[in-house]
């Protein structure tokens, strides 16, 4: 079982919805206000964070930057640079566990996230 | 005056940015501290910067300045994210970075007022034609407490406020002139609506309770709290200057206030900005106290200093004073959205709400502003790239396409009457 949470500002309630259907059974999806989740990673009660804004890092990541450090959290899209396969596929490889990406680019970014994340 | 104006704010901005004080762009401010403590270099910071606010400020600031001809403050600030980022640590950055963001500033200015001036010499002008992209802005905006309310508590509750909005509207073009003795008030058919959209949201807002134990946020990070409250005058300096140049009618903070300045309608631009404020006081507030980096214009408010008062050195005052208060009340703003989860909730809805009208208002006015320069042409051109730029994956922000597709058909029908396939 894949435990993700979903923070960030906006689009959080499609974001749930969308991982619970590419994930089926194999996630358990919990939405809440960034810093719970990011809390969430932090404590180990949860394995991935995913959160949307209108700037990919601002409002979706701020948290989980400040309390996992870069290191730990990729921006996979921002306004008018849509999300890269490549970019996805190397930032989970590379251990990330927190993503961000701009609102609208929701349905380019999460199927290929999720679709990394439970390959893994 | 503006020059110099424009020169100072380029190079404090950019100075700030250099030093981690303060960047505009919410998704660099978290980035700011993995260079800060070390973690991170300058030449990813660098890196970091320009590909988050490079797009925005060709694809976004700018069509939207061109289009009003006021500076949207995104042109500027986004910009000198960029250059303080990129500059050297150490008192060499802070040289490097002022002088280039005072040049930024002065270039942003001359180089947006001479494309002006080359359109209007161009065969076929558009200039006139250009400025309808924002009419339908100027009534429409009132209607986005409305939808956040539909965002945060469903349609239905959206439609009731929708409705009671436009009946308040309604009610101020009828009965809003108030004999004050010899003097008339006049109400504000937009900014009645605005304002009686923006309590029946926060109404319903501070009804939602705290159900899940809240973490203090504040004392996790009370090292970065402290360091953006050493930063209050240079914070405060910036809010004046900001102000300032807002009161001058040099610059706006965001589109819809942009447009509603255009039309000389300073009131209505002063609520949109005063409610646009509200809906970033969440995000600033945490982003700044979980990063100890604030943002050179703060929560926004010192727009709506500058649109509600006239004379450039009284905003600057008032200017300067709200940033400090800003800062200053950090701790508490942030305990207060702690007890009221639904404001918090309601800013990122706000947001969303009017990020959403704009695409809409956008497109319909970018469609209008383009036939009125090409009739025929217009339509044809801007809803064909609307649809082009959403099928390669949005590489423009979809409220920045109708601006941007209406400056290209007035640059193609020039190209076309040159060619002689266009007739004025």
């Amino acid at each position: 079982m894949i435990r993700v949470v979903v923070g960030g500002a906006i689009r959080k309630d499609d974001i749930a919805k969308m991982v619970q259907e590419i994930g089926g059974e194999k996630v358990e999806v919990k939405v809440m206000t960034d810093l719970q989740a990011a809390l969430a990673i932090q404590s180990n009660q949860a394995d991935y964070y995913i959160g949307a804004c209108h700037t990919g890092g601002g409002g979706a990541l701020s948290m989980a930057i400040a309390l996992l450090t870069i290191v730990k959290c990729a921006t996979v899209s921002m306004p008018g640079r849509p999300p890269k396969e490549e970019e996805i596929i190397q930032a989970v490889a590379a251990g990330k566990v927190a993503f961000g990406f701009t609102g609208d680019h929701m349905e380019a970014a999460l199927p290929i996230i999720m679709r990394e994340i439970l390959a893994k | 005056m503006n020059i110099m104006l424009m020169a100072v704010i380029g190079a404090l901005a950019a100075i700030m940015a250099n030093k981690g004080i303060a960047v505009f762009n919410d998704g660099l401010r978290p980035i700011m501290p993995e260079h800060i403590e070390g973690r991170m270099s300058r030449k990813e910071l660098a890196a970091t910067a320009f590909a988050m606010s490079f797009g925005l400020v060709i694809g976004f600031g700018i069509p939207f300045s061109l289009a009003a001809s006021i500076i949207l403050i995104h042109c500027i600030l986004l910009g000198t994210d960029i250059i303080g980022a990129s500059s050297p640590d150490g008192k060499k950055g802070v040289i490097i970075s002022g002088v280039i963001g005072a040049l930024y500033g002065i270039g942003i200015l001359l180089g947006l007022e001479s494309v002006v001036k080359a359109f209007e010499l161009l065969p076929v002008n558009f200039m006139g034609s250009l400025g309808q992209v924002g009419a339908p802005i100027v009534i429409a905006f009132a209607a986005f407490p409305a939808l956040a309310t539909g965002y945060q508590y469903g349609a239905k509750k959206g439609v009731l406020n929708l409705a009671v909005s436009v009946i308040a509207r309604q009610i101020a073009i009828v009965a809003g002139s108030i004999q004050m003795g010899s003097a008339t008030i006049k109400l504000n058919p937009e900014g009645t609506a605005l304002i009686v959209g923006m309590v029946i949201l926060l109404v319903f807002a501070m009804q939602e309770k705290t159900e899940d134990e809240t973490v203090d946020l504040v004392s996790i990070f009370e090292e970065r709290v402290k360091r953006i409250k050493k930063n209050i005058p240079y914070l405060m300096v910036m809010g004046g200057l900001v102000a300032a140049a807002t009161a001058s009618g040099l610059m706006a903070g965001d589109p819809i206030s942009l447009n509603l300045m255009k039309e000389g309608q300073l009131m209505d631009a002063g609520f949109a900005a005063l409610a646009r404020g509200i809906g970033f006081i969440p995000l600033v507030a945490s982003t700044a106290i979980a990063t100890g980096v604030y943002g050179p214009v703060g929560m926004t408010f010192v727009f709506a200093v500058g649109l509600f008062v006239h004379n450039p050195l009284l905003a600057g005052l008032l200017g300067a004073a709200t940033i400090g208060l800003e800062v200053l009340l950090l701790g508490q703003i942030a305990h207060f959205l702690d007890k009221f989860p639904g404001i918090r909730k309601s800013g990122d809805n706000i947001r969303m709400a009017m990020s959403q009208l704009l695409e809409v208002a956008l497109l319909v006015g970018g469609m209008n502003a383009a036939n009125a320069i090409a009739p025929g042409i217009g339509f044809f051109v801007v809803v064909g790239l609307y649809i082009l730029n959403d099928i390669a994956g949005k590489p423009v922000v979809r409220m920045a396409v109708g601006p941007i597709a209406a400056i290209l058909v007035g640059v193609l029908v020039n190209v076309l009457a040159v060619v002689g396939l266009f007739t004025v």
